[in-house]
């Protein structure tokens, strides 16, 4: 095989996988605190692109300017969606969990389908068609931006749940829910700050790709699954965990290019998820927080 | 008590009651009065569309194209050989499948449907032939493109789209014609596609229909990839490893946008895209996105005729209808009820027989869509039906932008550009 094929697919391997482990960061989180896992996220990512493509169109602001209003809104949507369904459902079992939230998936869904239509809409950003060369090498800047900006929100997030009264209230919340209520920490508004946080990540993952890939109503499902992979990959509710989950698939998938037709990369990625759950079902990073 | 109840009935509630539903009895009689209404009787014309599912868009569009000429033909005084006998659109969706598509013309016969139409996908065309041989009712396809449909050898069954080898003749004959009007010939070859069934039996058929061509192109890969997906940058990067000169895309909307950007993220020289018969190139959402990058983009497809007066007349009202332009799919609904009304006023009846042979005699020229009149051959396939090339060229209205360069008698421009400057240079 030619070597700048092979190279050119581990670098944009690379890059998408720190995309992906941004979208599974939110799922992972909420896991991680509330053990519920958000069936409507990868449709939360699709509200986030869509709000992101209306800014641009409706105003001309770009999305990568934009970001911080659509992570708020997304954020907002998150918290109540917290407050009004998943805080009523956190204690009936995991099979019941999931309806609630695939409904909620199902709704958002139709709801983009109602106000923007089945069309692809695509905007052509500033970055969207630029690239750096490095010899025959192509790196592609809204990918490379996506990246950098992805790994500098995992380490934001890493610090806020370390350093910040919140993000230790967040971290008590997760590992003893009892306790965290004994001394006197509000767990349900932590519990709805933490979905939020988690839908506020995928957003921002939303908007990092919005200069990448046309944007359609029905395309979150396919989100959801490669974010829910991804975090069995890396070890559910490890937040390291899905960026190396991430970067492991976004290599695979692209690399697996070499050798198969692209119609086979989702066996690619279910075959790796296979292998996990037989091996090592806690995940690569399982078993601590 | 019951007795008591019923008494209170028939004093006020009775009263009430009887009221509301007068006004409803008269009310849905005001339009219409039944006395006038049945004077000259209506025919009936079943539609079964995808309305709903994942092509529910052009499902819509086809509906709107239907009742488009419906309305036009009972504008104009109906069927004139039948006493100005209105038609009457009863419409099914097939929700995209055959096994409901088939259901719902069992539905719309038994409610009376003359002549049965649609159904733009193949495979729901398959079922429907079978039932329609069956029941006996005649059906006059407006879109659907697998020749296997008319080569059954059905009494029934008739199509006004043109057939996939058609299609891929029409490609063939195009590629032919570009590369000896401008003397050059591309040697290498990719071929891309969607893996769904129209995808994959296009993308095949136009390699074989290239091999017997004797044109001296190479296909030295071929790329399949699923429907819907997010991103082709593996996929642009062995393109780009195949060394092509030219990219032969079989493709949806959304990857049309996707492969182009990547194709220039990329940089790979190309002489240029020339699609062998899909969408993805001329939607205006896909010519607003690309904008520059689109230009010069060749397409091979069964096409409208914007000069023809027809078209004119059916795409404003269409405009003012529906704010969108009539596109070719919904035009073809409309060509497929302005035939079926022809036949019907040749036919002076509604008996199948008759209809039949009305059918086969047709020739009709007044249409909105590119080709020569509307005559059946043996097998029931349009003798008339065609494609046209169409480029994307520059032009300020961005409707505008997709271009009819051939054949000779429908076109809007006369220069075709090929090679293509390459994406970066533009």
């Amino acid at each position: 095989m030619d070597a700048t094929f092979t190279i050119q697919l581990i670098i944009q391997g690379v890059l998408l996988g720190g995309i992906y482990g941004l979208i599974a960061m939110g799922l992972s989180l909420i896991f991680g605190v509330m053990g519920v896992i958000n069936f409507a996220h990868g449709q939360m990512m699709v509200m986030a692109m869509y709000v992101s493509y209306w800014i641009f169109v409706l105003l001309g602001i770009d999305p990568y300017l934009s970001l911080i209003v659509v992570v708020a809104v997304i954020f907002v949507l998150g918290y109540f969606i917290q407050a009004t369904v998943v805080n009523r459902i956190i204690d009936y079992p995991e099979a019941m969990q999931v309806l609630p939230l695939v409904s909620i998936g199902l709704i958002l869904e139709n709801l983009a389908l109602l106000f923007w239509g089945p069309d692809h809409r695509s905007p052509q950003t500033i970055l969207s068609l630029q690239s750096i060369w490095i010899g025959p090498i192509m790196i592609d800047v809204s990918r490379l931006v996506a990246f950098v900006l992805a790994i500098f929100i995992t380490s934001l997030i890493f610090l806020f749940l370390k350093k910040t009264n919140i993000g230790k209230c967040i971290r008590a919340a997760s590992d003893n829910r009892m306790g965290a209520i004994l001394v006197g920490i509000d767990v349900n508004r932590i519990y709805n700050a933490s979905f939020g946080l988690g839908a506020a990540t995928t957003a921002a993952a939303g908007v990092l790709l919005l200069p990448l890939m046309p944007i359609s109503p029905h395309m979150g499902h396919d989100f959801t699954l490669t974010a829910f992979i991804v975090v069995i990959l890396g070890g559910m509710g490890n937040l390291l965990g899905a960026l190396v989950g991430g970067l492991i698939l976004g290599i695979a998938e692209l690399v697996s290019t070499l050798f198969l037709p692209a119609t086979l990369k989702q066996v690619v990625s279910f075959s790796i998820l296979i292998i996990i759950m037989l091996f090592r079902p806690q995940g690569l990073f399982g078993g601590k927080k | 008590m019951p007795r008591k109840k019923l008494g209170n009935m028939n004093r006020r509630t009775f009263i009430k009651t009887s009221g509301v539903i007068g006004l409803g009895v008269a009310a849905s009689n005001f339009g219409v009065p039944k006395l006038l209404r049945a004077a000259p009787p209506t025919i009936k014309i079943g539609s079964v569309q995808p309305a709903t599912g994942p092509l529910a868009v052009i499902g819509v569009g086809q509906r709107r194209g239907n009742q488009l000429a419906v309305d036009y033909i009972n504008a104009m005084g109906g069927i004139k050989s039948m006493d100005g006998a209105k038609l009457e659109l009863l419409l099914g969706d097939s929700e995209s499948k055959p096994e409901i598509g088939r259901s719902e013309a069992d539905r719309l016969i038994k409610a009376g449907a003359a002549v049965m139409t649609g159904p733009f996908q193949s495979g729901v065309a398959l079922a429907i032939s079978t039932l329609c041989e069956q029941r006996q009712v005649p059906f006059i396809m407006d879109v659907a493109a697998l020749d296997k449909i008319t080569d059954k050898g059905y009494k029934y069954t008739y199509r006004v789209f043109i057939t996939v080898s058609g299609l891929l003749n029409g490609a063939i004959k195009y590629l032919k014609m570009v590369t000896e009007q401008k003397g050059v010939m591309p040697k290498r070859a990719v071929v891309t596609n969607t893996a769904d069934a129209f995808g994959k039996g296009m993308s095949g058929g136009f390699v074989k229909f290239l091999e017997k061509s004797g044109l001296p192109i190479e296909v030295v890969d071929k790329v399949q990839y699923p429907l819907g997906i997010h991103d082709l940058s593996a996929e642009v990067a062995r393109i780009k490893a195949a060394k092509p000169d030219i990219l032969f895309p079989v493709s949806r909307p959304g990857d049309g946008i996707i492969l182009t950007r990547e194709l220039y993220k990329q940089r790979v020289e190309l002489m240029g895209i020339f699609g062998p018969g899909s969408p993805g190139w001329y939607e205006p959402d896909v010519i607003k996105a690309l904008d520059k990058l689109i230009y010069y983009v060749m397409v091979n497809v069964p096409w409208i005729n914007p000069s023809s007066q027809v078209y004119q007349q059916a795409n404003a009202a269409f405009q003012k209808a529906h704010n969108r332009y009539l596109d070719t799919n919904s035009a073809y609904a409309y060509t497929g009820v302005l035939v079926i009304a022809d036949i019907l006023e040749r036919a002076t009846s509604t008996d199948p027989e008759k209809i039949l042979a009305a059918t086969r005699q047709t020739n009709f020229t007044n249409h909105p869509v590119v080709g020569g009149p509307v005559q059946f051959d043996q097998k029931g396939n349009n003798t008339g039906a065609q494609t046209a090339l169409i480029q994307v060229q520059p032009d300020q209205d961005l409707l505008k932008r997709v271009k009819i360069v051939a054949p000779q008698e429908f076109v809007q421009s006369d220069k075709i550009v090929f090679p293509a400057p390459q994406l970066w240079k533009r």
